[in-house]
């Protein structure tokens, strides 16, 4: 069952360059359709500057789309801060990356787990003891970490804390910003096991946004790849793990570490693509190794193909139609 | 993991017995207070070796390194030796050390931004470094800062002398550190997470291109990184460090295809693979313990899977299972028949 659907959803930001600089026109997201459904998470996963957290901050209605738009349980996302947004808010939570800097250094855990059920007005106040250590529990917490403050706690027990504060509201939706790149390794398998485990038994629907295609595989159901604003490439992971369409998702794996790398990698040359200077065409054919004229020309359409999994690229596109053709 | 590295030497096939290592660490310790959080570390980095450091925040794996270089606060004391070939580097002047820093030990830090001077061009900070450690001024100078630009891989390098840190990228900015680590031609190059803050793209970059001056430069690398996987794509061989001491050491083909310390197992449990649909990971239970409240034995005794109360009488030492592999558990030689960890 589809809960949210961003319907292609346009973002375009005004910078200008120095003080009397001329202001320039930045598309941070170009264009982007995705459906989150219950249980089920989406990976959206890209270099810095691809647009993947503002498409989280238009999907959590944060910020409004310039054009396309956004449906939560079949109806239009209200506007920001309005009465009818504040009651949306409680059942989208967006956690992200710093956990110290998303909480208040001067209130203690409990104290911040209870705000969100008094802004909502959930329950009775004198409940709101008993719901905090059931959230704490809930998350792998001891009720005594109530009353720490979070510079008394982990990297991964304030990022436990931050889960427990999102979840407070009762949530269908959990949007997730690189919740765990600040991570150790050890502690960062214990918070992605944890929303294995929340998911499972709340039913949420994730998006998960990374810029680690190993952890987006051990949480995601569905992976999109974004370049420039746009999904180049989106579908089950297996399929994209095992036989990428899109160049640039090939050159994102290339990348991923691995021990069991033999030789020298195929390297991407060049530096993730400034937003303001989007090139024509395909936006990803100055760092392409395989383009063709046609792709500084005609941007490609995010096509179907025989396997289930979208993809935007000329190429793709010719070799799937003839595989299809021979078969 | 059958990650078999043929077109690698270990580091017993480099570092012939009896050959001085270019750095060798004796007992080196560092305590705050009393409380150790380098507690007698020893460690030998031959010529042309790369070592990777892998371990967990508080592991003391970049304690370790400042303190060699001279780069702790006082309130920090450290004991032991640092031997630069037959120079113990611990205790020396500053004068001498910052010779030797940018000198025969290059540096580089995980966060270039912070690292370098923002209302200095990029260009007159290499420079600097070149005046400081090899007395090149003027056109020379610049001639030599535009050839490591260059080396780095710096597009349109005359033009990029002239800019201010901010108006480079990250990954460009990594290249100016790494420009100015190689200005004094060291001999060991020390990376601290270099690649860390960077886009995965770009760390590939980097990590081929680290990976490529120490082989045409000749110099020693100490990698250190949360990473195993970065680690073992550059580095001969790995050291896990946990609570201040290494729990084990062996070229990076046995210690993968063999872990032999329940850490290192946890490790490579947790870190997460190309999945292809949702799966839990193996993570390591509780946290590194503070150095206030180390447990008396074994300090991952009480996170071990596999501890006995063997484990909390006394610390193990490093022991050697083969040549080029030590492990610093009782029951290192039973571990394989425990559980093997499975390929990735």
């Amino acid at each position: 069952m589809t809960l949210l659907r961003l319907h292609k959803v346009k973002r375009t930001y005004s910078t200008r360059q120095g003080l009397f600089g001329e202001t320039e026109q930045v598309s941070a997201v170009n264009g982007v359709s995705l459906s989150l459904e219950r249980g089920r998470t989406v990976g959206l996963v890209g270099e810095s500057g691809c647009g993947k957290s503002t498409t989280g901050r238009l999907a959590l209605g944060i910020e409004l789309p310039d054009s396309g738009d956004v449906t939560f349980d079949g109806t239009r996302l209200p506007h920001p801060n309005t009465k009818a947004w504040k009651a949306l808010r409680r059942r989208m939570q967006l956690i992200f990356q710093d956990p110290l800097g998303a909480l208040d250094r001067r209130l203690t855990i409990g104290a911040q787990i209870k705000e969100p059920l008094a802004i909502h007005k959930i329950g009775s106040p004198a409940d709101h003891e008993g719901q905090v250590h059931r959230l704490l529990a809930a998350v792998g917490m001891r009720p005594d970490q109530a009353a720490s403050y979070p510079h008394e706690l982990s990297g991964g027990q304030r990022q436990r804390a931050i889960l427990a504060r999102a979840l407070a509201t009762s949530p269908d939706i959990l949007v997730c910003d690189e919740p765990v790149s600040a991570l150790d390794v050890s502690i960062q398998a214990q918070v992605v096991n944890l929303l294995l485990d929340l998911q499972k038994e709340f039913g949420l629907a994730m998006l998960f946004i990374s810029h680690d295609l190993k952890l987006v595989g051990c949480l995601a159901h569905e992976v999109a790849v974004m370049y420039l604003g746009l999904i180049v490439e989106q579908g089950e992971p297996a399929t994209l793990y095992n036989e990428p369409a899109h160049p640039y998702t090939k050159a994102l794996l290339a990348a991923v570490p691995d021990s069991t790398r033999r030789g020298p990698r195929p390297l991407l040359s060049g530096e993730p693509p400034n937003p303001a200077a989007r090139p024509t065409g395909c936006a990803f054919h100055p760092r392409c190794p395989i383009a063709v004229p046609k792709c500084s020309q005609v941007e490609p359409a995010l096509l179907p193909r025989a396997d289930g999994r979208l993809v935007a690229c000329h190429l793709a596109h010719v070799e799937s139609a003839a595989g299809e053709k021979v078969s | 993991m059958k990650g078999s590295r043929g077109d690698r030497l270990s580091s017993a096939d480099r570092d012939p017995a009896g050959a001085t290592p270019l750095l060798e660490l004796r007992g080196l310790t560092v305590s705050v207070g009393h409380l150790p959080v380098v507690a007698g570390l020893n460690l030998k980095i031959a010529r042309g070796e790369a070592v990777g450091i892998v371990g967990e925040s508080g592991s003391g794996k970049s304690v370790t390194w400042l303190a060699v270089l001279g780069l702790l606060p006082g309130s920090l004391a450290v004991e032991g030796e640092a031997l630069l070939e037959a120079e113990n580097i611990i205790g020396a002047s500053e004068q001498r050390l910052s010779q030797v820093r940018g000198g025969r030990v290059g540096l580089i830090f995980q966060d270039p931004i912070s690292s370098l001077n923002p209302v200095q061009r990029v260009g007159a900070q290499v420079i600097e470094a070149l005046r400081l450690h090899r007395g090149l001024r003027g056109y020379a100078a610049r001639t030599e800062a535009r050839r490591l630009f260059e080396l780095v891989g710096i597009p349109d390098a005359e033009r990029r002398l002239d800019r201010y840190p901010h108006e480079l990228s990250g990954g460009q900015n990594q290249r100016v550190m790494i420009a100015m680590a190689l200005a004094g031609e060291p001999e060991l190059l020390v990376a601290d997470e270099p690649t860390t803050a960077l886009d995965v793209t770009i760390q590939a970059q980097i990590l081929a291109l680290i990976e490529r001056l120490r082989r045409e430069m000749n110099m020693s690398l100490v990698l250190i990184s949360h990473d195993l996987s970065v680690v073992a794509e550059v580095c001969d061989r790995i050291v896990v460090m946990y609570a201040g001491q290494i729990m084990e050491t062996g070229s990076t083909r046995s210690l993968f295809a063999s872990p032999s310390h329940p850490y290192t197992k946890g490790l490579l449990g947790a870190a997460p693979v190309l999945a292809q649909k949702p799966q839990r990971l193996a993570s390591i239970r509780g946290h590194v313990p503070e150095p206030w409240n180390m447990p008396p034995g074994c300090p991952f005794e009480p996170r071990c899977p596999y501890a006995m109360p063997a484990c909390s009488a006394a610390r193990p030492l490093l022991s050697n299972l083969a040549p080029d592999h030590q492990s610093a558990c009782i029951r290192a030689g039973e571990l394989p028949a425990l559980a093997r960890h499975g390929p990735t």
